[in-house]
């Protein structure tokens, strides 16, 4: 489990918002094994390829690189940033929290938080995201040698080992996954899968899934995997309606969903004694599986959700189990389709 | 030249209010070689005698406080979260998502509801304190209880940061100031002064209120940290002060009415020390002078703050100048009451 976390955490110490995730890619691309051959695409997706690849059987394996975060809109006069939500950040963790500034040099900052004595009787409001603003403590001048509109802003909080194999960092929304991913392309190192595998890292799914979208037509696959995160039980979230820290992978069960592969995630969790739930959804996954399925004439699709807790916060949390626990699933997977 | 190392050992080092225990030893390592008495009080308090060349006409004590806001830990649920309530004052609109550490390192984070679960009038509603917990990775009370138990300590997590001209961190309200205290007592003193750094600021002063009665000073300078609003969406009119305008001097706020010769001095001293200061223009916040003005016979008080943005949250932010303008007035200032007779 140590050698999972650490890779966990270089993944998590590597930063990428949507759009912006070339930091993110490039840290991904040192950790597939070497029989695995990389390259990225138009839209910045990284993909790693490995098995036979003449196989007609051609399976996707799907983990977003992008995490929530801000973009800069505007610097102020007194050298303030403005900066508007980039992916679905919740803004009740905003006030106060720091951050790191991605412009021409990384620069911290601090998202303004009201001053007790003017907040009043108006405590129980949260300003909106782009109401706020970023303090890097930089004079107009300064800051504008520095920052553009389009920067990037990440959360600033050191991944954190919690107690037994659980660990807290922001981004584990998704890079727990595309840590599942390279996890198994480590279990299928040393003896290459004699079906065609494509690892696609890809960009861009906090504002739409573009990356998923691009990345399966040009992988074009006989079949596919999405793997993400999913809720995991905790206060004011239903312990029916999502998985549980340790409870083991989220199998996916939805109308776009293919059930032949549901089911057969199922057998091999159960084969393997490992623990894991049925997610079971009644409209789209909102996950990448819902566009690699429509991909050109339609790929078969599974889906795997990691259960996290706290998503969309730098607050995120997994248990390391749930991590090693999906890729020997979809390591399982790809021995039994081969 | 400001000693940075200093400030960042003091802002890191952990101590919520009841709990200086850290910084109480850091500041007697710090001031053991420069002072000629240090005396510790019966709740925590360290008062430290200074000689100087000369005895003053006033007796006057420098006091800032060593506590911080954080929070404690009240219940540990059956599902091993940890329930708590803040020390000192806190808007919980800063507490979701905050990475902390519990006692002696115990890491935790302050979780809520994911976003994506929330009804639509919920996302700009701040979560209620009683709906928030600290998850410390327990999977159950016995596992949770193992190592966390009802009564500790909770910090936040942070970093110590100096960039253009400005200093991040937590706790700089009031470390700041026990920094510039001990910048003092490092200096030669031309009167005798008597330091204070001083516990419980944050619950209510009971730490200054205890430490005044057993100094029994004729004058007091409280130095501390307080609110500068100059960021965008506050009018000029309710800033109450500007980082980089210098130290703030106080003439009232909702515990004291400042001494108002001594109020009149400050500015004399910051031109003869040849820095900026600045009033606080509001009449909000307090500090320990509430506690201190009304000791004994009274004493006649006043305040020398930092102009620090976001107080009481994981990250304030003062100005590196600001720092270094409040040490040289303090010393000015100091030496001006004391060199007067006392009424």
């Amino acid at each position: 489990m140590q050698e999972l976390k650490e890779l966990v955490f270089r993944l998590c110490k590597a930063g990428g918002t949507p759009g912006d995730e070339s930091a993110a890619a490039a840290a991904a691309a040192q950790e597939f094994p070497g029989c695995a051959e990389t390259h990225t695409d138009a839209l910045g997706n990284l993909l790693a390829v490995m098995g036979d690849p003449k196989s007609k059987n051609h399976i996707l394996l799907d983990a977003h690189l992008d995490q929530i975060g801000l973009v800069v809109t505007r610097i102020e006069k007194n050298g303030f940033l403005r900066a508007d939500r980039c992916g679905g950040t919740d803004q009740r963790i905003l006030p106060g929290t720091a951050v790191t500034v991605c412009g021409k040099e990384e620069l911290h900052g601090i998202v303004c938080c009201m001053p007790p004595h003017l907040t009043g009787g108006d405590r129980d409001k949260v300003p909106a995201p782009d109401k706020m603003a970023v303090d890097i403590g930089l004079s107009r001048e300064e800051a504008e040698k520095r920052v553009q509109p389009g920067d990037r802003i990440l959360f600033r909080t050191e991944p954190k080992s919690l107690l037994g194999t659980r660990i807290t960092a922001p981004g584990l929304d998704d890079r727990s996954s595309v840590a599942a991913l390279i996890r198994c392309a480590q279990l299928l190192t040393e003896k290459p899968p004699r079906c065609r595998v494509t690892f696609l890292c890809s960009t861009r799914e906090e504002v739409g899934g573009q990356g998923a979208v691009t990345g399966a037509y040009g992988a074009d696959p006989s079949q596919a995997i999405a793997v993400d995160v999913g809720f995991a039980a905790q206060p004011g979230v239903e312990p029916e309606k999502c998985g549980k820290l340790g409870g083991g992978p989220m199998i996916g069960y939805a109308p776009v969903l293919n059930r032949g592969i549901s089911e057969k995630l199922v057998l091999l969790a159960e084969k393997s004694k490992m623990p894991y739930k049925r997610d079971v959804m009644g409209e789209d996954t909102g996950t990448n599986s819902d566009d690699i399925a429509a991909t050109r004439s339609g790929v078969p699709t599974g889906l795997v959700s990691i259960p996290l807790r706290y998503m969309h916060t730098p607050a995120e949390v997994v248990d390391l189990q749930d991590v090693e626990n999906t890729a020997r699933l979809l390591a399982a997977y790809i021995r039994e389709a081969e | 030249m400001a000693d940075w190392n200093l400030l960042e050992k003091l802002c890191t080092a952990r101590g919520i209010s009841g709990r200086e225990d850290e910084i109480r030893a850091l500041i007697l390592k710090e001031i053991k070689s420069c002072a000629d008495e240090i005396k510790i009080t019966p709740l925590g308090n360290i008062v430290a005698f200074k000689a100087g060349k000369q005895h003053p006409n006033t007796k006057l004590m420098i006091s800032a406080h060593m506590d911080e806001v954080g929070l404690i830990v009240t219940h540990v649920t059956d599902e091993g979260l940890l329930k708590f309530e803040t020390v000192g004052g806190i808007d919980r609109r800063i507490l979701p998502g905050k990475s902390v550490t519990v006692e002696d390192g115990i890491s935790g984070v302050i979780g809520v509801k994911p976003i994506h679960l929330l009804e639509k009038d919920q996302i700009s509603k701040s979560v209620p304190l009683k709906d928030l917990y600290i998850d410390i990775g327990a999977s159950s009370r016995e596992e949770a209880e193992s190592c966390v138990k009802p009564g500790d300590m909770v910090t936040f997590d942070s970093y110590f940061d100096r960039q253009g001209g400005m200093v991040m961190s937590k706790a700089l309200d009031d470390r700041a100031g026990c920094a510039l205290l001990i910048g003092m007592m490092k200096a030669q003193l031309k009167y005798d002064t008597v330091f204070v750094f001083a516990v419980q600021e944050e619950i209510g002063l009971k730490g200054a209120r205890t430490a005044a009665f057993s100094v029994a000073p004729q004058a007091a300078i409280v130095v501390e940290s307080t609110t500068a609003a100059d960021v965008p969406g506050v009018e000029e009119d309710r800033q109450v002060c500007r980082l980089g305008k210098g130290p703030v001097i106080s003439f009232m706020d909702k515990g004291t009415i400042y001494d108002r010769e001594y109020y009149q001095l400050a500015f004399q001293a910051a031109e003869k020390a040849g820095v900026p200061c600045q009033a606080k223009q509001a009449v909000a916040g307090g500090n320990d002078a509430a506690a201190i003005h009304v000791s004994r016979a009274g004493v006649r008080t006043a305040a020398v703050s930092l102009p620090c943005r976001y107080l009481h949250a994981p990250f304030g932010m003062i100005a590196q100048e600001d720092y270094c303008s409040a040490g040289q007035l303090l010393i000015q200032y100091a030496e001006m009451i004391e060199e007067r007779n006392a009424t």
